[in-house]
């Protein structure tokens, strides 16, 4: 148990590994410069989490050694995300590493659907779908909706754009259509057009579809599911804690 | 000054060289005006995005300083989406103007301040020219002027340029514009990074600091510049060099310069906004919804249609009366009384002749109907209709599988054919691309061809007018499901588009705009309106008029249904198609085309004939392959078309 951390990290590079179709033991060592233990790839291989070649030249993930890397990285890309997108930036890469080994599941799930269950990290890598996202896209927790999602007429303050064409976002950006903007749906056929500082821009729904929103981003109440006139003790909880987070930053 | 410009002379004291000053801006905020109360110059102006798509250039003195001032199209920011606007920022990187004078839409000023930002990176004197200030009072936030000037270390102008007004202002700023020195900090972080790429840059490069943020960002189009201003040699080694600490780069620093040109522009325009009390939307915030509104828009459409189509037969067939009582006339008669020899009065007044098919053809058939549709055309274009038109009219071409972005210059194509060939430049798929250059040379009447089109038909009738135009339309979309099927790829480009509010057309702007196009018609078109008459007076006189209608007969009586006299038509047509539809407006006067022929006839000259102008666009566009390629297509299909559409009008009206 003493070295779990350290062992966590072999893990999460051996994910990288895999996403970049790498598998040699020699490319391991590279990547992780100075952590690389090989008592710690033994120790996993013993746990069952890792599978080594007889001759000690590659390796790979096992099927629960998959599944733990899995929780991992997922843990990883969300909090960066949750970094980047709603505590205002920061040093992503060593808190979301603190982070990782901290977590429990159910509050990565939590932070998933509190986001939307966004599919990218703020750096383009993909995140790993959670039990939450396959369940519920669009489930009451969801704070975080699809522009799509948003009556003509209403206005939402924009979350974020997960976007993977980088013109098609500075072009978005050079319009101010970027988070913690406000924009008013105003026409959803023939194209979406929307209203934001002033312009009407007019969009193909493929543009749009990239775009979260808060919904109800004036009211911080309920942002965390509470309706103002009845008391419901939903916020306690998860919700609660997460929740307080927000409250401050969307005050008036 | 950078080297390589042309200086001249230092020694002639009192003669300084010419500074450059160079017009940029998001597009439709006003460049192309603010250029010609500059220079007294006079360029087409339209609320549309993308009416400017080529640099123009002209020299202009302010005081006793001489200036060459530089419109350019419409840019987004210095990080480059399309090839249109690699133009401009190429041509500032490579010509290093000694001021820019950023035109900013001051009902929409926060989007410019991007822009702004990243001149200011530049340290090249910038002036700022806050446009429509009356209306942003109305329909926006209003934006302080001097408080700008005041968080920007910037000279700012306000003005109101369709009225000329600021144009003093305007000068006196260009002449003391200065470096400011309160643009974007990056932080200590990144600016080391970028002092580390500046470091790799050749120590004479102008604008290295913004080089190398462009460098960071991994712009698309740097590399390329590096080539052209270096040589391929020289850059490749320092693309390299760069790719080297690029890798050493922290990935998020581009996020971490994004939010700090995301904090500097809310900065600034947090500080500059007039808070007012949120103004009611006005009727013509109803009207611009309604014109792009799916069910609305349609009774809008038809009702502006109806417009164009009264105002073109009642207005210009008045106009046509009064010049025909003032100037043919008289002219025939005297020509007639003179009793001149039969071959001179044959070649001035005759069938062919210099003045009947010429000038009068010009000034009396088809400048009345142009003046009046350019004047009805431009209060649309002023107004902003069009734009919000192609939101609307997505529906349609969406159906036939046009992308957004190619509705944009589609539309643009029924104003000039060759102007929206060139504004292709815009889209980046190549498929896109191709399909919308190939659209808008085919069946997309232009406004000339528009108007005298519906000139012609509605003196065969209104139904007449509505078979042509579902005729045309029916091809278009024809065409374009089958460019979609034949061409391999997907277009993937999205559509992202700014639309205008609507607003009341300036009168005045549009009587300037009218004037000018029909100067510019005259100019043109009138030396080809009796050059073509000649010749075809000569083609007929040593006979080969009547070879060619005999060869012909087959081809155009038989398959099109035509009489042989159209051939007249086709061979002006290939010279300027407005003379030919003059003289099919002259055939149905006279009684010598039927209906189901004045219908054939419409649609050919519409289709068959892709004007000079628009074939060298798409050569320029696409190359000349493709060009000719694409002509040849288009001649060969329109004429299986017109048969095939000859022969279903024969049967249903029973013609014959």
């Amino acid at each position: 148990m003493t070295r779990r951390v350290e062992q966590d990290e072999h893990i999460e590079q051996l994910w990288y590994m895999k996403e970049r179709g790498e598998g040699s033991v020699a490319f391991l060592k590279r990547i992780m410069k100075g952590a690389f233990e090989l008592k710690d790839l033994q120790e996993l291989v013993g746990r069952g989490l890792v599978e080594l070649s007889p001759d000690g030249a590659t390796v790979k993930l096992s099927e629960a050694g998959d599944a733990r890397a899995r929780q991992l990285i997922r843990a990883h890309r969300l909090a960066e995300r949750l970094i980047a997108d709603v505590l205002g930036g920061g040093d992503l890469e060593q808190v979301a590493c603190e982070f990782e080994h901290t977590v429990s599941l159910e509050l990565v799930n939590g932070i998933c659907t509190l986001l939307g269950h966004p599919r990218e990290c703020p750096h383009g890598m993909p995140i790993p779908e959670g039990e939450c996202c396959k369940l519920a896209k669009k489930t009451e927790l969801s704070f975080i909706v699809p522009l799509l999602d948003i009556k003509v007429g209403e206005s939402a303050r924009i979350a974020y754009i997960n976007c993977k064409n980088d013109q098609q976002l500075h072009k978005l950006e050079g319009l101010c259509v970027r988070p913690g903007v406000v924009v008013k749906l105003h026409q959803t056929y023939p194209a979406y057009v929307i209203e934001c500082e002033g312009a009407s821009i007019a969009l193909d729904k493929a543009v749009i579809a990239n775009i979260s929103v808060w919904k109800n981003f004036d009211d911080p109440l309920a942002l965390v599911g509470v309706k103002a006139r009845e008391k419901k003790p939903v916020a306690t909880g998860l919700a609660g804690f997460i929740g307080s987070f927000f409250k401050p930053a969307f005050k008036k | 000054m950078s080297p390589g410009q042309p200086v001249i002379s230092a020694a002639a004291a009192d003669i300084k060289p010419i500074k450059k000053a160079a017009i940029v801006g998001l597009p439709n905020t006003g460049k192309t005006q603010v250029f010609n109360n500059l220079t007294g110059e006079y360029n087409i102006v339209a609320n549309y995005p993308g009416t400017t798509v080529e640099m123009k250039r002209t020299i202009t003195r302010i005081r006793d300083q001489h200036y060459e001032v530089i419109d350019t199209p419409g840019l987004h920011c210095l990080y480059i989406h399309s090839e249109e606007e690699v133009a401009v920022r190429d041509m500032i990187l490579a010509e290093a103007p000694d001021v820019i004078i950023q035109c900013v839409d001051a009902s929409q000023y926060k989007q410019s301040l991007l822009l702004t930002a990243e001149l200011l990176e530049l340290e090249t004197p910038l002036v700022l020219v806050l446009n429509a200030m009356d209306a942003g009072g109305r329909n926006g936030p209003a934006v302080s002027g001097p408080e700008l000037e005041r968080l920007l270390g910037v000279p700012v102008v306000e003005s109101s340029s369709p009225r000329g007004l600021g144009k003093d202002e305007l000068k006196a700023a260009i002449l003391k514009a200065r470096r400011s020195t309160l643009g974007i900090k990056y932080g200590f972080h990144v600016e080391s990074r970028i002092g580390d790429i500046t470091s790799a840059l050749p120590f004479d490069l102008l604008f290295k600091h913004k080089i190398a943020v462009l460098l960071l960002l991994n712009d698309l189009f740097i590399g390329r510049f590096l080539e052209m201003k270096l040589g391929r040699e020289k850059a490749s080694a320092v693309l390299a060099q760069v790719a080297a600490i690029l890798r050493e780069v922290k990935p998020n620093t581009r996020q971490a310069i994004n939010d700090r040109r995301n904090q500097w522009v809310d900065r600034v325009a947090e500080g500059v906004v007039i808070k007012q009390k949120a103004s009611r939307p006005g009727f013509a915030h109803y009207v611009t919804q309604a014109s792009r509104h799916p069910l609305l828009g349609i009774p809008i459409f038809l009702s502006l249609m109806a417009v164009v189509y009264l105002s073109v037969v009642y207005v210009s067939g008045a106009l046509d009366k009064v010049i025909n009582f003032l100037v043919v006339s008289p002219v025939t008669g005297l020509i007639t009384a003179l009793s001149l020899p039969p071959f001179w009065t044959d070649m001035l007044i005759g069938n062919h002749g210099l003045l009947t098919l010429g000038l009068f053809n010009a000034i009396c058939t088809v400048l009345p109907i142009l003046s009046v549709f350019f004047f009805v055309f431009g209060c649309f274009e002023d107004s902003g209709y069009i734009t919000n038109f192609t939101v609307f009219s997505k529906r349609v071409f969406g159906k036939i599988g046009i992308p957004g972005n190619a509705i944009t210059s589609l539309v643009l194509g029924f104003g000039c054919k060759t102007m929206a060939t060139l504004s292709t430049r815009g889209l980046t798929d190549r498929k896109e691309k191709f399909i919308a250059v190939f659209l808008i040379a085919f069946a997309i009447p232009c406004s000339a061809q528009l108007g005298i089109s519906m000139a012609i038909l509605a003196k065969v009738g209104v139904s007449a007018f509505l078979i042509v135009f579902g005729v045309l339309i029916l091809c278009e979309a024809a065409a374009g499901i089958l460019l979609n099927t034949i061409i391999k790829g997907k277009a993937e480009s999205a559509y992202i588009q700014v639309i205008p509010p609507m607003r009341f057309p300036s009168l005045k702007a549009v009587c300037q705009k009218t004037y000018h196009r029909i100067i510019d018609f005259l100019k043109e078109a009138l030396p080809i309106f009796i050059f073509s008459a000649i010749g075809l007076f000569i083609f007929d006189k040593i006979g080969l008029l009547a070879l060619t209608k005999q060869a012909l007969a087959p081809l155009i009586t038989g398959w099109m249904g035509l009489p042989k006299d159209i051939i007249d038509v086709f061979l002006l047509a290939l010279a300027r198609r407005e003379a030919a539809a003059g003289l099919i407006l002259k055939m149905v006067d006279a009684g010598a085309l039927n209906y189901v022929q004045s219908i054939v006839a419409v649609v050919v000259t519409t289709i068959s004939f892709p004007c000079v102008a628009n074939v060298i666009a798409i050569g320029r566009e696409m190359g000349w392959k493709a060009a000719v390629s694409m002509t040849v297509l288009i001649f060969v299909s329109s004429f299986v078309l017109v048969g095939a559409l000859n022969w279903a009008l024969v049967l249903i009206f029973a013609v014959r």
